[in-house]
């Protein structure tokens, strides 16, 4: 046979193809770095994280007439449909003073919280040819979508910032405190798209019951209610008012809304959820680094 | 991505079968002990999963009740393991050019994933020097963006900086030959244009180990005749390469040797003029 006059190692077995890579220096491909390796990779490629995840957010609305213009138009249409039902004909205006504003806020930010969920589940799955071609730490996938959900949600903010004026509140200090709520809010949702990404890789039929879970979501983190004013009677209501996209959302009306206090045991809740989330998404997406890929 | 300049690879490849050959391999050992090895492969297996298909199971003598809950689960698990690699090994020198050959679904493409790193293996090790690249026809990158974004995140993904991607811009662009296309989204291209670009993004970035997923077919006569070249100074500058073809004669052109797979183990390796011969016969009779 020609492979004997091409030669090879000789018949040793693996053992002795694995020395002769060590002689020579050669790195086994496909292992998983350590942690401060991983970082310190995926430090080196934070411009593609960067232009992967302005890119995303860029294109979603490239594919019409209006182009850029819907992503301002499309949270507008939004919050006027949600003022329509839950304003007017449920009236769910129960406990807050200015409900436009407090409804706008609450569906702006809870969509993006949720956006970064359901894309998140799928970062890997659905990018699959690229994780096949191109060698890159992963989880990059899950940290650009939540990246481009956060940018995706900069315009709406503007929106968000104009209807609160037009609503009669003022501009105040508290204000200053609006890109620290935004910086927690990216973190925590980075935080479950890298937990959503590793479990639907692992098993992908849950990626069906992020949908209801997101539902559950919705009507349990007073969107378009006030926690306080409906769940305040029962007993469990604190577990309500300090889960964390609960948090979030009061985070976010306290610093543009007057009759909602800025409360520094919220601020702390906050903060401790998104470095929680955060660093376990982290570390539960890196424990599987080396499986990415196979299905 | 740029390069420790010491990556090529000669292929050494040990099958089972073929580890008889003791006499005449210890000779070629000697030889190779000189070069430094890029690759080397070390039995590696790779299974992975498909979803939503099951293979049929019948059988004569299958019971009513069995054949019955085989169907169903053509609807419910539907989960294949695929084996598609099943123990190859094999050392690469640096400066070889290695063609791989084998019929549809031998395990050519997963062989050269597993290489690149890009797909687990379930069991054995690959060892590489330096850094590899993958080019294959479905490395799509993100068909809803512009060509001139996918060379942006095709070079930074491949590890370079954005001024390195931005200086080499006009290269790409140039290189792969689509002129204004690269302002329109990469799903108007056709198919030869994106795999021109994706060839053009991959190879931006000399790598030390370049891996060609039939990559080369769909471009025209004069892009197969550009690449040739550009696979060639890749080699010069001491690289090793991979080509997964069909086209004996690409090859033959371009590759001193060939590992020919069959359901995903090596039947043979050697000399690429030798081993395509021999792979003619074996597809003529076959």
């Amino acid at each position: 046979m020609t492979s004997a006059e091409r030669g090879g190692t000789a018949a040793g077995g693996p053992s002795e193809l694995a020395q002769l890579a060590a002689r020579s220096g050669l790195k086994k491909v496909g292992s998983r770095p350590g942690l401060p390796e991983y970082v310190r990779t995926l430090w080196a490629r934070r411009h593609f994280l960067w232009v992967l995840s302005t890119s995303r957010s860029y294109s979603r609305n490239q594919n019409n007439y209006l182009g850029q213009l819907w992503s301002v138009l499309s949270p507008l249409t939004l919050a006027a449909v949600y003022y329509l039902v839950f304003g007017l004909l449920l009236d769910t205006r129960a406990g807050t003073t200015n409900y436009p504003g407090f409804l706008t806020i609450g569906v702006f930010i809870f969509m993006a919280i949720a956006a970064s969920m359901t894309a998140g589940s799928t970062a890997v799955t659905s990018n699959i040819t690229m994780v096949r071609a191109l060698d890159f730490p992963r989880a990059v996938l899950p940290l650009s979508v939540a990246l481009s959900e956060m940018l995706t949600l900069l315009p709406a903010i503007g929106v968000m910032i104009v209807i609160v004026l037009l609503t009669g509140e003022p501009i105040t200090v508290t204000w200053l405190l609006l890109p620290v709520a935004l910086v927690l809010i990216l973190l925590f949702s980075a935080g479950c798209a890298m937990i959503a990404a590793r479990v639907v890789v692992a098993a992908r039929d849950l990626r069906n019951l992020i949908p209801v879970a997101i539902r559950l979501l919705r009507y349990v983190s007073g969107v378009f209610f006030s926690i306080e004013a409906y769940a305040g009677r029962f007993e469990w209501g604190f577990v309500l008012e300090y889960q964390p996209v609960a948090v979030y959302l009061t985070l976010m009306r306290s610093v543009l809304l007057q009759d909602v206090a800025v409360d520094p045991t919220m601020w702390l809740t906050g903060l401790a959820w998104a470095v929680v989330l955060f660093l376990v998404g982290f570390v539960v997406f890196w424990s599987a680094e080396e499986k990415y890929g196979r299905d | 991505m740029a390069a420790t300049d010491d990556a090529f690879e000669e292929i050494d490849f040990e099958d089972d079968d073929d580890l008889d050959d003791g006499a005449p391999e210890r000779a070629k050992q000697d030889a190779d002990a000189e070069r430094t090895p890029s690759v080397v492969v070390d039995d590696v297996h790779v299974r992975y999963r498909v979803f939503g298909g099951r293979k049929r199971v019948s059988g004569p003598e299958m019971g009513r009740i069995r054949a019955m809950f085989n169907r169903s689960r053509r609807h419910v698990g539907a989960v294949t393991e695929v084996h598609a690699v099943r123990g190859v090994s094999f050392v690469a020198h640096h400066g070889e050019s290695i063609g791989i050959i084998g019929r549809n679904g031998a395990g050519k493409s997963t062989l050269l994933r597993a290489i690149a790193g890009l797909m687990p293996t379930s069991s054995g090790a690959v060892y590489v020097a330096g850094t590899s690249s993958l080019l294959g026809v479905n490395a799509a990158l993100v068909s809803s963006l512009t060509g001139e974004r996918n060379v942006m995140i095709g070079g930074l993904a491949l590890g370079l900086t954005p001024a390195q991607v931005r200086e080499r811009f006009d290269d790409i662009v140039e290189f792969a030959g689509i002129g204004d296309f690269i302002d329109l989204p990469m799903k108007a291209y056709s198919s030869g244009m994106a795999a021109r670009l994706r060839f053009a993004i991959s190879t931006a970035a000399v790598p030390d180990v370049l891996m060609i997923d039939e990559a080369l077919a769909t471009g025209d006569a004069e892009f197969r005749e550009r690449s040739a070249k550009k696979i060639e100074e890749i080699r010069g500058h001491a690289g090793t390469v991979f080509l997964v073809s069909h086209s004996m004669r690409s090859i033959e052109r371009m590759c001193d040797r060939a590992i020919w797979i069959e359901q995903g183990q090596v039947v043979a390796d050697g000399p690429a003029r030798e081993i395509t011969a021999e792979y003619r016969k074996a597809t003529k009779k076959g």
